[in-house]
């Protein structure tokens, strides 16, 4: 990308001349090598223009150029990215030898964009760059969390168990029912959002130290060059490239998890009183043991990282090579996450830097052992039971025995629907996977001979995943097959998924006068492919256990896209693009749609204080486009096609005694069609002081339109009462704001760095089909039990409750609802909308310093105005649920405050509605470099630090950092994290 | 190595370029269980896995397991057709009490409350007029034009008429279940085509006239009574209709055709039916194959291995095991069953508690430590329950799965036809007092009752009594009490009648469910019944 950047910028530069050229004089020849200040490197594929005309060249391998110049006045213009331009008169020199200095700004200011790069700027749309050196520290196992807080706009949410993949959002996402999550692109590969069974998450088998930059694409303008898939933003990664200078990098890190807090349940004694005082008839129940079962579900893990890379050139070839291992165990026994990356990145260069090539492989091994949500078992379980027993046949566990003395052990020698022991359920179950990852690509880029404002490039990208998984339950465990019978449980499974792309474009780029321009052509195809496999259940042969095969359709999207870039005397920026986009997903009426945008830049600051150093910059931006969406899921790819569905072995029906397969229409719809969505985003970024001050704020609004849901269809009309269907709209629009300042720029060894970042969101959906609710948001605590609506005029995922009532000692009165509508009954139309789960503020705040050799860095994420619906309470604290079933059930301490019964009467109540508002310290990192140690070359960093350290909330679970749009029904707890580590550069 | 698996990549993408062109947006679809209807079709024995594909509506959710759901809006398991049914007809009775409250709309129909957004309601709405959807696309498939198209002919082409009749049958059956649920339906056929069609609505008065004719006119092409399939209709089947359409004529259209149920009734009592020598036989594992088939007319299919569902079977069985007595063992189910989630009402104990039924197999009361009347919904210690539904066989061992049950749910049996012939008689409808009362003691005799009654005995009052003690759980119910003017109003309150314990009066118009609210707003042709 970087070289593609510098052709472009070379072209511009060199085609801006042509117009002031004389005519040509006696030709002679200039030679030279070109090398680097920094540590005397010969540097190749730098460009060589002779100023004020149309020639130029590159240097070679080995540094050295060869030009013809007309004579001693000619001027030649050397440029390389990432170093300052040098103009050098030729005079009477036949061998000209520079040395360039590198520019560490320039180098920052590259952002690669979709299909091409520019430079902060430049740029027109809504877009944030982060590059290594700002990424986020600490104990990082997945890439998304080293910018975690740090760009307005972006969210990132991430649980708690090792390796865990995020729930990413930017500007709260666009749609509905269709996808929220925004396109990844790796090296100009779009990768498949949907996690391949086995894995964590689509980025955890992705090393975050192989990562060089970041780019989020927020708003339209930047994103609709992607077309189909850019509605909810785009994150661009770019791994790190080869250099030419040998270079060796260690870094390591160990750190320790552990449990930051706990949920509040009876302890034992407490338990054996509260049973005694509310249900003395169960008294009899209570055992002699005191256990804390939330303690003995969880371990102290260790979590260790090794990174190990090297660069240099390889027979001539810039190469880069690492490898890197991240084992961590996660804070509930058993859970474990580890993975081996292993990289190779070669960019050589042919044709005198004409043909620029770069190969970037990765091969990841993700090894997991998961271990099942036991959380809300062990809250429960009695605590006045063991966790073990040595008289009983469960392998040492303590279970709910009743031996039936029928002389065979099976279901019928249990306490009838007792829960199962949570720590044997860890311990006496395997659940492993083991996933394969290769994917890379391969960038030809190609700078015409003939036609130097000429470049074509092609990228080829595949992404190949397979997962191995099984699950092993001990035949120690009371686990029962469908007869009844213990012999624990035993399955595997095979997951694929891949996608394979080949992307082509030409840029031609031209100057004339004070315009510059640079047009962007292109084609891409992309083709996704997964399926799996399940063995079912293998310790029976029953016929219900029967494997099953699922391949899904495949997924084929193709664009045709072009960007131009205008730019008028370095003031007046205007971009345009736009995309044709195919998808197989829809019906070939409706399966191309149309992505255009513009947008428009004005450098203020170069009309009205072109020499101030107060307001060192002002740029004011404003964009629009339309950007689309098709992501309604991996299994809906054939919507539109007329299918059968036949039954898998459980779902046959019977004629007489003949098993017949069934085979059944599948629900249809031909005119189902993309999803749009208008941005608008007017921007202002701003630099004062020399730019130690930088930042901007933007203004966003987003429309989507057609929004695709799964909503109620005519009944009768096709194979559901429900399926997906283009209705409604969505509006969101927010406020970012962005501060960056350097508060202290090495004044006496002394640098100080913030960071601040806001951002104030409002979603709103403005229509739905016929006006009609929907019912969202699954709760635990009976079946199927719903907590949210989506109703126009409010946000997606509000809460709909019913108004608890009180009394007049403030205590809330159990099954007293509020007639809203005063029919006199208490129904459904009783239920009242409150609030939302998303936050309405978010920020985030970023601290550097350094003195000397020392540096301490430290982040803060805070959230305001997002509720959260307390599902942990509302289905477990009430004092009917002491017994449970045959066995009594440990409940949380709030239900002393309420004092329910009845979990029925009070599930829907608004009582469990509180306010998740938090400020979130992630980490803290203090490190000491030892520079030039024993030697001039090597550096050494020893840093150590926390993770997770404190959360300051009201709210009253364990972390109000919740999924499911806010619906709490237990999580697996973040581990506070502290580590020390050890970076070596050599 | 790794470079070496690049350049094959390269390759790969290289030759996807070359046969990359527009054309690959054309797929097909990639599992090998789904195919294209034409593909589907190009098999012979697809006419019949099509067929069964309708009739597996009734049991099946999804074509994924029992826990996948081919309609929305509710619980998977919960959207299962009988189920639908089930709730409907009996949690909104005076039958039984379904102790988990916190399951979505289970707390409305339990106290009469429900309203337009109840998710039970919609699913039964929902289901049934897929069932319509199913059948229609079936008669699609099958019309004649298409059957020549594909060159279908012989053998297969006469059963085809015989599938075809049946499909319509089933078609007219869910029109039947939305005429007596919701009083009203959007009429759907395979005339309109497959999308988002906005269909026209139907009153009971059209809808009765439809299912009339369209009975009368498939009988000729159905196979007679006994001669088909099990799990297949029949004649009988359609006699069955009828006679249900034509005893609740009052209801539904306001006028009497007693006489006509009394045809369709003497048409199955002579059309070799026999009552199973043991009542509890209907209701067990092998009801299919034990002499129970030769009493049901027209079941529901569940099977432990191939036909998983949380249907009504299934329901009952796991459902009916009490929370005190984890007796889930002698039903063939474990031993905790669903934790109690079933109970009877204290009207439901009293009638079988009055003294005629002390000695009857069909009394199947557990009262030991239980309160005759459900005091706390949410206390399952309240209330008696009951072992009428089985998961063991005939000979007492058990199914083949301790949850989901093989026991099929008898839609239509026997017994029932022996008290509508006794009800029609005795409204006015024919037949002979005789018959009719031979036909209400045979049930009794059959259960070792003793106390058989005489003719001068033989009351519309003990007719309905006998109705709740011989079909029980058996989605009868609310029709019934409907029928004999004691559902709506206060002339019978039973517990939790309207959200009291005591039971009090709940206003007419909940005779009638309301039209669920996504329904409505999908199709603005429907109109919500009066009251909601």
């Amino acid at each position: 990308m970087r070289q593609l950047f510098n052709k472009a910028k070379a072209l511009l530069l060199l085609v801006a001349f042509c117009g002031m050229s004389g005519t040509l004089l006696a030709q002679r020849t200039v030679t030279g090598t070109v090398t680097s200040a920094t540590d005397g490197t010969t540097l190749p594929s730098v460009t060589i223009r002779l100023k004020g005309s149309g020639e130029g060249t590159t240097t070679g391998l080995d540094g050295n150029y060869r030009i013809q110049v007309p004579g001693p006045d000619a001027v030649l213009v050397f440029s390389f990215i990432g170093f300052i331009d040098q103009e050098i008169a030729v005079g009477s020199r036949a061998v000209i030898d520079v040395i360039m200095e590198e520019n560490v700004k320039a180098l920052e200011e590259v952002v690669v964009i979709g299909y091409g790069t520019t430079t902060q700027k430049d740029a027109t749309g809504s877009l944030t760059s982060i590059t290594k050196e700002d990424f986020n520290q600490g104990n990082i196992v997945t890439p998304e969390n080293l910018l975690n807080g740090r760009v307005a706009g972006l969210t990132v949410n991430t649980g708690g168990e090792p390796g865990a993949g995020s729930v990413i959002r930017i500007r709260g996402g666009a749609s509905l029912g269709a996808s929220n999550d925004p396109l990844i692109v790796i090296n100009g590969l779009p990768i498949d959002n949907n996690t391949i069974g086995g894995s964590r998450s689509v980025l955890s088998s992705i090393n975050p130290n192989e990562i060089e930059s970041f780019t989020v694409l927020k708003d339209a303008s930047a994103t609709a060059i992607y077309g189909s898939r850019a509605s909810n933003g785009v994150i661009i990664i770019t791994t790190k490239e080869a250099g030419r200078d040998f270079q060796l990098n260690l870094n390591t890190q160990i750190g320790v998890n552990t449990l930051a807090s706990k949920l509040d349940v009876f302890t034992a004694d407490e338990f054996r009183q509260v049973v005694n005082e509310q249900r003395p008839d169960l008294a009899d129940r209570l055992g002699d043991a005191n256990t804390d079962w939330q303690d003995a579900i969880y371990q102290t893990g260790l979590t260790n990282n090794v990174n190990l890379s090297a660069q240099g050139l390889l027979a001539g070839v810039p190469t880069r090579v690492s490898f890197g291992r991240s084992g961590q165990e996660g804070l509930r026994l058993t859970s474990k996450f580890e993975r081996y990356t292993g990289t190779l990145n070669l960019s050589p260069t042919f044709f005198e830097g004409h043909l620029k090539i770069n190969l970037n492989a990765n091969g990841t091994v993700e090894n997991n052992r998961f271990a099942n949500g036991v959380e809300g078992a062990a809250m429960t379980f009695d605590p006045t039971q063991p966790i073990y027993s040595s008289e009983q046949p469960f392998g040492g566990f303590y279970q709910y025995y009743n031996d039936n003395g029928d002389g065979t052990l099976d279901r019928n020698d249990l306490l009838a629907n007792a829960p199962f022991n949570p720590v044997a359920e860890l311990l006496q179950r395997e659940n492993s996977s083991s996933v394969h990852r290769y994917y890379g690509n391969m960038k030809f880029d190609y700078n015409f001979h003939m036609l130097p404002e000429l470049t074509a490039v092609l990228n080829l990208g595949l992404d190949h995943q397979q997962a191995w998984g099984h699950s092993i339950v001990s035949r120690e465990n009371p686990t029962s097959q469908p007869d009844g019978s213990f012999k624990g449980s035993a399955s595997n499974y095979t997951n694929q998924q891949s996608n394979a792309l080949l992307d082509g474009y030409m840029v031609y780029a031209r100057s004339i006068g004070n315009l510059n321009t640079e047009t962007t052509a292109g084609y891409s195809y992309q083709r996704f492919q997964s399926g799996n496999y399940n063995s079912g259940e293998l310790r029976n042969d029953l016929e219900s256990s029967e494997p099953i095969t699922n391949i899904d359709t495949d997924l084929v999207l193709i664009g045709l896209f072009a960007r131009t870039n205008i730019s008028f005397e370095d003031k007046y920026l205007l971009t345009l693009s736009y995309r044709r986009d195919g998808t197989s997903r829809f019906s070939p009426e409706n399966r191309w749609g149309n992505f255009p945008a513009a947008a428009f830049a004005w450098k203020i600051s170069e009309n009205f204080f072109p020499e101030s150093q107060t307001i060192s910059q002002l740029k004011l931006r404003l964009g629009w486009g339309i950007t689309g969406q098709q992501d309604i899921g991996r299994g809906n790819a054939d919507l539109f096609l007329p299918r059968y569905g036949e039954g898998i072995s459980t779902s046959q029906y019977q004629f007489g005694n003949q098993v017949i397969t069934v085979g059944v229409p599948q629900f249809r719809n031909e005119n189902l069609k993309w999803e749009e969505t208008s941005t608008y985003n007017v921007a202002v970024d701003y630099g004062f002081l020399s730019d130690r001050v930088t930042g901007s704020v933007e203004v966003f609004h987003k429309e989507s339109r057609d929004l695709l849901a799964n909503a109620a269809i005519s009944d009768g009309s096709n194979f559901s009462n429900s399926g997906f269907q283009n209705i409604g709209n969505f509006i969101s629009q927010g406020i970012e704001f962005t501060i960056n300042s350097d508060i202290l720029t090495n004044s006496e060894g002394f640098n100080w760095n913030v960071n601040f970042n806001t951002t104030l969101l409002r979603t709103e959906i403005k229509s739905l089909a016929l006006d009609e609710d929907q019912l969202v948001g699954g709760i635990g605590g009976g079946t199927g039990g719903t907590i949210q609506i989506h109703r126009p005029g409010y946000a997606p995922f509000s809460f709909y409750v019913y108004k608890q009532l009180y009394d007049e000692t403030g205590a809330p009165v159990e099954g007293a609802y509020a007639d809203l509508n005063g029919d006199n009954i208490i129904n459904n139309a009783d239920r009242y909308i409150f609030e939302k789960g998303a936050p309405d503020l978010t920020l985030g705040f970023m601290n550097n310093m350094s003195y000397r050799g020392f540096d301490l860095s430290f982040n803060l994420r805070a959230s305001f105005g997002n509720y959260i619906y307390n599902n942990v309470n509302s289905s477990r604290a009430q004092y009917n649920l002491l017994e449970n079933n045959t066995v009594l059930g440990n409940l949380p301490t709030s239900v002393t405050a309420s004092g329910f019964t009845t979990t029925e009467d009070v599930i829907l109540s608004d009582y469990y509605m509180e306010n998740g508002s938090f400020i979130r310290m992630d980490n803290a990192t203090l490190g000491y470099t030892f520079d030039k140690l024993f030697s001039d070359k090597l550096n050494v960093r020893l840093f150590a630090g926390g993770q997770n350290l404190f959360v300051l909330s009201e709210y009253t679970g364990l972390d109000p950092e919740v999924f499911n749009n806010g619906i709490d029904n237990t999580i697996y707890p973040r581990p506070r994290t502290v580590y020390g580590g050890l970076n070596v550069r050599f | 190595m790794k470079i070496l698996r690049f350049t094959n990549i390269a390759l790969i993408t290289g030759a996807l370029f070359t046969s990359a062109c527009f054309n690959d947006l054309n797929v097909t679809p990639g599992d090998p269980n789904t195919f294209l209807a034409d593909d589907f079709y190009d098999s012979p024995e697809a006419y019949r896995q099509g067929l069964a594909g309708v009739y597996a509506n009734l049991s099946l959710t999804g074509t994924e397991g029992a826990g996948s759901s081919n309609i929305q809006g509710l619980d998977a398991g919960t959207s299962q057709y009988g189920r639908g049914l089930w709730n409907l007809q009996e949690l909104t009775a005076d039958e039984v009490i379904w102790t988990w409250e916190n399951d979505p709309g289970v707390r409305e129909l339990n106290r009469n409350t429900w309203n337009a957004d109840n998710v039970l309601l919609r699913g039964m709405f929902g289901r049934a007029m897929t069932s319509v959807a199913f059948a229609n696309e079936y008669l699609r498939q099958t019309a004649d034009a298409i059957l020549d198209e594909r060159g279908v002919s012989g053998t297969l082409r006469e059963e085809i008429v015989t599938y075809r009749a049946e499909a319509r049958f089933l078609r007219a059956l869910s029109y039947y279940h939305m005429m007596d649920l919701f009083g009203k339906a959007p009429f759907v056929t395979e005339a309109n085509p497959v999308g988002a069609y906005q269909a026209n609505q139907y009153n009971r008065a059209e809808l009765f006239e439809f299912i009339e004719t369209e009975l009368l006119e498939i009988l000729p092409d159905m196979e007679a009574p006994l001669a088909n399939e099990y799990a297949r209709a029949d004649q009988a089947t359609a006699w069955m209709l009828l006679a249900k359409i034509y005893l609740n004529a009052e209801v539904y259209i306001g006028q009497a055709r007693y006489d006509d149920c009394i045809a369709m009734c003497e048409n199955i009592l002579d059309a070799g039916f026999e009552l199973t020598p043991n009542y509890l036989h209907n209701f067990m594992a092998d009801n299919d194959v034990s002499a129970a088939r030769n009493e049901i007319i027209f079941p529901i299919v569940s099977d432990g291995i191939t036909t998983q569902n949380y249907g009504p079977t299934t329901l009952m069985v796991n459902g009916q095991v009490g929370s005190k007595e984890t007796n889930g063992n002698d039903f063939g189910v474990a031993a905790g069953g669903w934790g109690g989630a079933l109970r009877v009402t204290r009207q439901f104990s009293e009638i079988f508690l009055n003294g005629t039924y002390d000695n009857d197999v069909r009394n199947t009361l557990i009262t030991d430590d239980r309160t005759i009347e459900v005091t706390d919904i949410s206390n399952n210690g309240t209330g008696y329950v009951i072992g009428k539904w089985s998961n063991l066989r005939s000979d007492l061992s058990a199914g083949n799965d301790q949850t989901f049950v093989d026991t099929d749910f008898p839609m239509f049996r026997l017994a029932d036809v022996h008290l509508m012939y006794a009800e029609a008689h005795l409204r006015g409808g024919g037949g002979t007092l005789d018959r009719a009362t031979t036909l209400f003691n045979d049930l009794r005799t059959r259960a070792g009752n003793a106390n058989t009654i005489a003719p001068a005995d033989l009351t519309l009052n003990l007719v309905l009594q006998e109705r709740l003690v011989e079909l029980h759980w058996e989605a009868h119910r609310r029709q019934d009490l409907i029928r004999f003017g004691r559902y709506t109003g206060s002339a019978y309150n039973w517990s939790w009648k309207g959200n009291v314990v005591s039971g009090i009066g709940i206003p007419t118009f909940r005779a009638v469910f309301p039209l669920p609210t996504a329904s409505l707003a999908a199709n603005p042709n429907l109109t919500q019944n009066t009251g909601y």
